[in-house]
């Protein structure tokens, strides 16, 4: 007998710092996927985080940590100091450093006996501060935390502000100095000589001024290229100390040894060192910009976890950490608070806000019985809620994890991308040393002129030998071959993206998942649950005689006591127009064919054709119109009273509101609708046309859904399946993107690809316009990330040169390369103004509303 | 990666990117370069080849060594 040992995978999201561009995202993913047990890995430049996939039997947290630190980046790990009593010796420190260094996510831990503390270095994306306090307190002691103001998201924050300010710091040493160095090496140019001093022109001077440049904010180039090849790593960093630290060189040498053979006193090229750096330090600031602003989403959404909580025990309140709420806990919520956990409403009543997790714009009602989602805002009444779901559990951190886990995969488009510009750097080296040999070797002695320029500069290069002009030319095709826009090109938009699709109710598992659904040609909708509500209800009355109100009010009588799901379509249907329904005196149910009952004395029949035949009651007139309701995919059932024909009743499962929109913009989309079910083809196809849509897949058992999905993509299609998640999962999960509809908050159990918390069919419009613009913008950014530099290597290369004697300066290449970064930042951050247009038209007719109403009440005479 | 491995593959790497500059010294001789070109030039063509070498040469020993 095979037995086969499915091992189980656990995942988790390691925060790394010390990334500069998608080289580094090759080189972590390598490191980690070196350790044994690690099955999957995947960096996030713009998140600035790892996301493993391993075998927990196999592989420690604490492993990748180390092989993340020795390939020479760090990782964000957050310390938390515990003020623990009740240590009575070394035993004690012992089972605490087992117990909380056995807790996956804790990286250290230190027990001081002495000083009754524990502290512990963990990882805020895997652990919290609180858990620790509980595995503490589990063992028996007495614990609190000792804190120092800060939380993990803050403390991620100050990171991100000192990284910004840091590189802020040296953009205000580097660009004035920079320049004030251009004015010195212009000085005798164009207007200049009237304002500026010679001094500043002269080389020491120059030296003095570039020097602090270079050995300041250069310097982290120098030392991360350093620390790269150490272990046999290049990135772009190389790219630019070889740059920048060749053009400093090359004018050191021309000031100190004017007769070098480098181009003499009219070749220093210290503005080229200087505005080199410049240039690069604003596309570092650029990016860390990008980055800050690209995980916004995530820090939204973390802001919503309510800190504290407001716990019942034993009739007295405590105030305590929202972390730390049990399952059961009563609770109690005032106006204007968060709703700490997920919970039901024991007692009280209020409006919530639920906008922030639903996308839903309107206070929710909240009564005993109904669930509350915590994160959400309490408006107006206060009340009781006992916790059902804490911690990881809630609807909130579920969504959180969601995007983080969706933020950090990678779309197909994005692993091309980073694989490129993993392999760029080499390639770009490879192509400066052939640019330096061909140069050196030939292009010199054909084509030197001493009247040579940088491009839109006066400068010539007279004096510049066959070395310094093959290496001025090699340093700018490194320079301008940096694709070091590339790393945050795709994951910012895609973050920008899946953020924007979060306000909405809209989760995304994965980026996969969005590219998958950007390139959507089918859409498929699940009939029952989906494009309508799900339940049976009253759509018709016709009546022969009586009124319309007696007709139904008969036979919601007549089915009081059945408990067929039509039965309780027609009593609802009934009580909806308040109309009395009393118990019959008898009733009686004919099995495939209706009922009898008896009230007032009277018989009333409900049921088919065959049941009033049987009774001898003429339906004939009522015929035709039950022949059109069941063509329009209804059940019609003919009602009699007293043994006349009185009317038809028809019930269907109607159609949701939004559902006939939704198709129609699809449509206009250019997407095709299908719709998937098990009813019969004549009542399908009646529920189809009054949807407008194109494809009926009729009369398919729940197991065979996936096999439909499959007999489409077979013919080339991309199909997205939109499901309720439950019965649909084969499909869903068969499709190219399935979309997982009406999930409400339970959002972890669901099999789609893409959630939507809502019942709102309009959503999957709104789901396909995100993951479009999405990818929109994830094209546009890879676009300009390699158009600069693919389209000025051959001029740095010199192709210009023999037709034209002119060259790229390094400092006009370092501007090519800054405006990429530029052009990325700026187009991602235009990702913040998408609005989905189904939501545009509903703001529009939210303001329209009352105007109209305006309009309406001023024409009154 | 095995430590060994990684001093091994360092010191081919420096072996394969000092050949190159030895091999463009020795080019330079007949072409009549100035002394600034050719030392400059192999010392560029050091650096470029030793950039190119490294992440080149080290994974295979890497991999070799099964580390």
């Amino acid at each position: 007998m095979n037995v086969s040992v499915r091992t189980k995978k656990e995942r988790v999201t390691i925060p790394v710092t010390g990334m500069t561009c998608a080289s580094c995202v090759e080189h972590i993913e390598t490191a980690l996927k070196d350790v044994p047990g690690v099955a999957s890995a995947r960096v996030n430049l713009a998140l600035e985080r790892a996301l493993v996939e391993y075998d927990p039997a196999v592989a420690g947290v604490s492993a990748m940590v180390k092989s993340i630190q020795e390939t020479g980046y760090g990782v964000a790990a957050t310390q938390a100091k515990f003020l623990v009593l009740g240590m009575m010796g070394s035993h004690c420190q012992t089972r605490i450093q087992q117990a909380v260094g056995e807790t996956p996510g804790v990286l250290k831990v230190t027990v001081n006996l002495s000083a009754d503390t524990a502290i512990v270095d963990y990882l805020p994306t895997v652990v919290s501060s609180g858990l620790v306090a509980k595995v503490i307190r589990e063992l028996g002691y007495e614990v609190t935390e000792k804190t120092e103001g800060q939380d993990a998201l803050d403390r991620e924050r100050q990171a991100r502000e000192q990284e910004l300010a840091r590189q802020r710091r040296n953009l205000f040493i580097a660009w004035p100095l920079g320049l004030l160095v251009m004015l010195g090496t212009f000085r005798e140019y164009w207007i200049l000589p009237a304002f500026v001093p010679a001094f500043l022109g002269d080389k020491w001077v120059l030296w003095a001024l570039t020097t602090p440049v270079i050995f300041g904010p250069a310097r982290q180039f120098f030392v991360n290229s350093f620390n790269g090849l150490k272990r046999g790593l290049t990135d772009m960093n190389l790219l630019y100390a070889t740059g920048i630290g060749a053009a400093y060189l090359i004018a050191v040498i021309n000031t100190v040894f004017p007769d070098a053979g480098f181009g003499g006193e009219k070749a220093t090229f210290y503005e080229s060192a200087v505005l080199l750096t410049g240039f690069v330090i604003l596309g570092r600031y650029l990016e860390a910009v990008t980055r800050g602003r690209a995980s916004e989403a995530i820090r939204r959404l973390m802001k919503l976890q309510p800190k504290r909580a407001r716990v019942l025990r034993d009739g007295q309140e405590f105030d305590i950490k929202a972390e730390e709420v049990e399952v059961s806990d009563l609770l109690l919520v005032r106006p204007g608070e968060s709703i700490p956990v997920d919970g039901v409403v024991a007692e009280g009543y209020s409006a919530v806000d639920e906008s922030m997790i639903t996308g839903e714009s309107l206070p929710v009602e909240k009564k005993a019985g109904d669930k509350v989602i915590g994160g959400t805002m309490n408006k107006t009444g206060a009340f009781k809620f006992r916790a059902t779901q804490v911690g990881k559990e809630t609807a909130l951190a579920q969504i959180i994890q969601l995007v983080e886990n969706a933020q950090a995969t990678k779309a197909p488009i994005q692993k091309l991308a980073d694989m490129v510009a993993g392999h760029f750097i080499l390639g770009v080296h490879i192509l400066a040393l052939g640019v330096f040999l061909f140069w050196f070797f030939a292009g010199y002695n054909l084509w030197f002129s001493p009247e040579s320029r940088f491009i839109l500069s006066p400068y010539t290069l007279t004096g510049l030998g066959v070395f310094g002009f093959s290496l001025l030319l090699s340093v700018t095709v490194l320079v301008i071959s940096c694709p070091c826009a590339v790393g945050l090109a795709t994951p910012s938009a895609m973050m920008a993206g899946s953020g924007k699709a979060a306000e909405h109710g809209i989760l995304f598992k994965g980026a996969d998942a969005i590219e998958s659904l950007s390139k959507v040609q089918v859409a498929i909708f699940d009939k029952t649950g989906t494009l309508t509500v799900g339940r049976p209800s009253v759509t018709d009355v016709v009546a022969a005689g009586p009124s319309q109100n007696d007709v139904l009010r008969w036979a919601a009588i007549a089915e009081v006591n059945s408990e067929h799901p039509l039965g309780e379509a027609i009593i609802r249907g009934a009580r909806d127009r308040t109309l009395p329904v009393p118990s019959p005196e008898t009733f009686d149910s004919i099995p495939g064919h209706g009922v009898e009952a008896r009230h007032e004395g009277r018989v009333i029949l409900l049921g088919n054709r065959k049941l009033m035949r049987d009774r001898g009651v003429d339906i004939e007139p009522l015929l035709v119109e039950a022949e059109r309701l069941e063509n329009e995919g209804k059940t019609a059932m003919f009602v009699a009273h007293d043994g006349h024909a009185a009317g038809v009743v028809a019930v269907a499962d109607t159609l949701k509101p939004t559902s006939a929109a939704a198709v129609a913009q699809l449509h206009r989309m250019g997407i095709e609708v299908a719709m998937i079910t098990g009813d019969n083809l004549r009542t399908a196809r009646a529920i189809a046309r009054t949807v407008g849509i194109d494809r009926v897949l009729a009369e398919v058992l729940p197991q065979d859904k996936a096999n439909e999905v499959r007999k489409l993509q077979a013919q080339g299609k991309k199909v997205a399946m939109v499901g309720d998640g439950v019965n649909d999962a084969p499909a869903l999960a068969q499709s190219d993107a399935g979309i997982a509809i009406g999930s409400g908050t339970d959002v972890a159990k669901e099999t789609g690809h893409v959630i939507l918390i809502k019942d709102d069919i309009l959503d999957v419009v709104a789901a396909i316009e995100v993951a479009r613009a999405t990818m929109r913008k994830v094209k546009e950014n890879l676009f300009w990330a390699f158009a600069y530099n693919t389209a000025s290597i051959p001029l740095g290369a010199g192709l210009l040169y023999p037709a034209f004697k002119l060259v790229v300066s390094p400092e006009l290449a370092a501007f090519l390369m800054a405006i990429s970064s530029l052009t990325v930042t700026l187009n991602t951050l235009l990702m913040r103004g998408f609005v989905p247009s189904i939501k545009r038209q509903r703001e529009s007719e939210r303001f329209a509303a009352p105007a109209e109403a305006a309009a309406v009440g001023g024409g009154n005479r | 990666m095995n430590e060994n491995a990684r001093l091994v593959g360092t010191l081919v790497s420096f072996g394969i990117a000092l050949a190159a500059a030895v091999a463009f010294f020795a080019v330079t001789g007949v072409g009549g370069y100035t002394a600034v070109a050719r030392y400059g030039g192999a010392a560029w063509v050091f650096l470029l080849a030793l950039i190119v070498a490294m992440p080149t040469v080290l994974p295979l020993f890497k991999r070799r060594s099964g580390g």
